[in-house]
């Protein structure tokens, strides 16, 4: 495998979590995960070893993500499945209640508008600096900043009614 | 900036160090602001803990598969060498799913549960917090689920993460790519510690972290509940 091969396989696990906070049902989030790789092979020539994959990468799913988004769409289906992969086998009751929470979290996160949710996604979930993030979403820091800010307020509203 | 973006830039750690110092200031005069601040960083700590788990979730073999086979030649046309290559990628799948780190490293995967191992595994059994590079433990904590949880780092692995005791092992919930930040070598507990990480303790921690004698009591204790 050559480089950007390996790099992509080792960055997997975290395009699926963006994956997850941006599609909600599981098998969508794989399939925007698989969509993403196959574009970013495509266009490896882009990417230059050495530099930051991990941005390039989620600008890629970013964009996937959108058009993935529109084409639905237009075909009239429901893009987020709902109550779709919830049944997650876990033990303990401390896993049990974590499954609860995320689960609402992510409902919460589902019913964001697109800009607000990948604004959330990209720093409160994957931990990306607000001029990362801005740079990746190309828009300024300000909108940025201000989607964060509706995004935080939406998801409050609907996560502090259910708790 | 208004008070949501100022509330928002410094729970994301967003502020310059002086900004933040003086909100930090108003937060300690101002009851209200501390309670929004509190709530704006339990809801980011909510977000991380909700998604973390995805990280720890064996790759589905079909994307390894995507990343690595010889598949960029054009449509499917299965000739040998991609054959070969997707099998040997899906073996690599096979292997990451069962092992999530291959070799000798500081994790191992038993039963869908990532458990410390090797000198990580003793380190958080034995080691004090500050203790010295490269691992390092961060921040021991009583988590809500009731055991004892700790934060590390390893430069040597370029790993940080989160593990809570369980039974007699370590269970990582949380672990993220790591390097020191350069600088200065006087820090705090945790202060090197990625914000996922710290996200990670917020959405688990039940009051205050265990300060040194904390740690020694649950140490001899076996870090039994």
């Amino acid at each position: 495998m050559d480089s950007i091969r390996r790099q992509i396989v080792e960055f997997l696990p975290r395009l699926r979590r963006l994956a997850r906070a941006l599609a909600r049902d599981p098998a969508d989030a794989d399939d925007l995960v698989q969509l993403t790789v196959e574009r970013a092979l495509a266009r490896g020539a882009q990417w230059s070893p050495g530099t930051r994959l991990d941005s390039w990468m989620f600008k890629i799913m970013k964009n996937a993500w959108i058009d993935e988004t529109r084409a639905r769409s237009r075909q009239g289906r429901i893009f987020v499945g709902d109550e779709a992969g919830q049944a997650v086998g876990f033990d303990g009751g401390g896993a049990m209640q974590a499954r609860l929470e995320a689960a609402e979290v992510e409902r919460a996160m589902a019913r964001l508008p697109q800009d607000q949710r990948l604004a959330v996604a990209l720093v409160l979930v994957e931990g990306l600096s607000y001029k990362e993030a801005a740079r990746l979403l190309e828009i300024p820091e300000g909108t940025l900043t201000s989607r964060l800010v509706r995004g935080r307020a939406a998801l409050l509203a609907q996560l502090e009614e259910v708790a | 900036m208004d008070r949501e973006h100022r509330i928002a830039a410094f729970v994301d750690g967003e502020l310059e160090p002086a900004e933040s110092a003086a909100f930090e200031a108003e937060l300690r005069r101002d009851p209200a602001l501390a309670a929004a601040v509190e709530r704006q960083s339990r809801l980011r700590a909510r977000l991380a803990a909700a998604y973390a788990p995805v990280l720890e979730e064996p790759v589905p073999p079909r994307l390894t598969a995507a990343a690595s086979a010889a598949n960029d030649a054009g449509p499917a046309r299965f000739g040998l060498p991609q054959w070969a290559a997707m099998a040997a990628c899906l073996a690599a799948g096979v292997l990451l799913g069962q092992a999530a780190l291959p070799g000798p490293g500081p994790v191992m995967v038993e039963d869908g549960r990532i458990l410390a191992r090797g000198e990580l595994a003793r380190t958080l059994d034995g080691g004090l917090t500050a203790d010295s590079a490269p691992l390092r433990v961060g921040l021991s904590f009583r988590s809500r689920e009731g055991g004892y949880c700790r934060t590390f780092t390893s430069s040597g692995d370029g790993l940080a993460g989160l593990a809570c005791r369980r039974g007699d092992r370590w269970e990582t919930r949380t672990l993220t790519a790591w390097a020191p930040a350069p600088g200065p070598a006087y820090r705090t507990a945790g202060s090197d510690t990625p914000p996922e990480i710290l996200a990670a303790v917020d959405g688990l921690i039940a009051g205050e972290p265990l300060d040194q004698a904390g740690e020694r009591a649950a140490r001899a204790r076996g870090w039994r509940p």
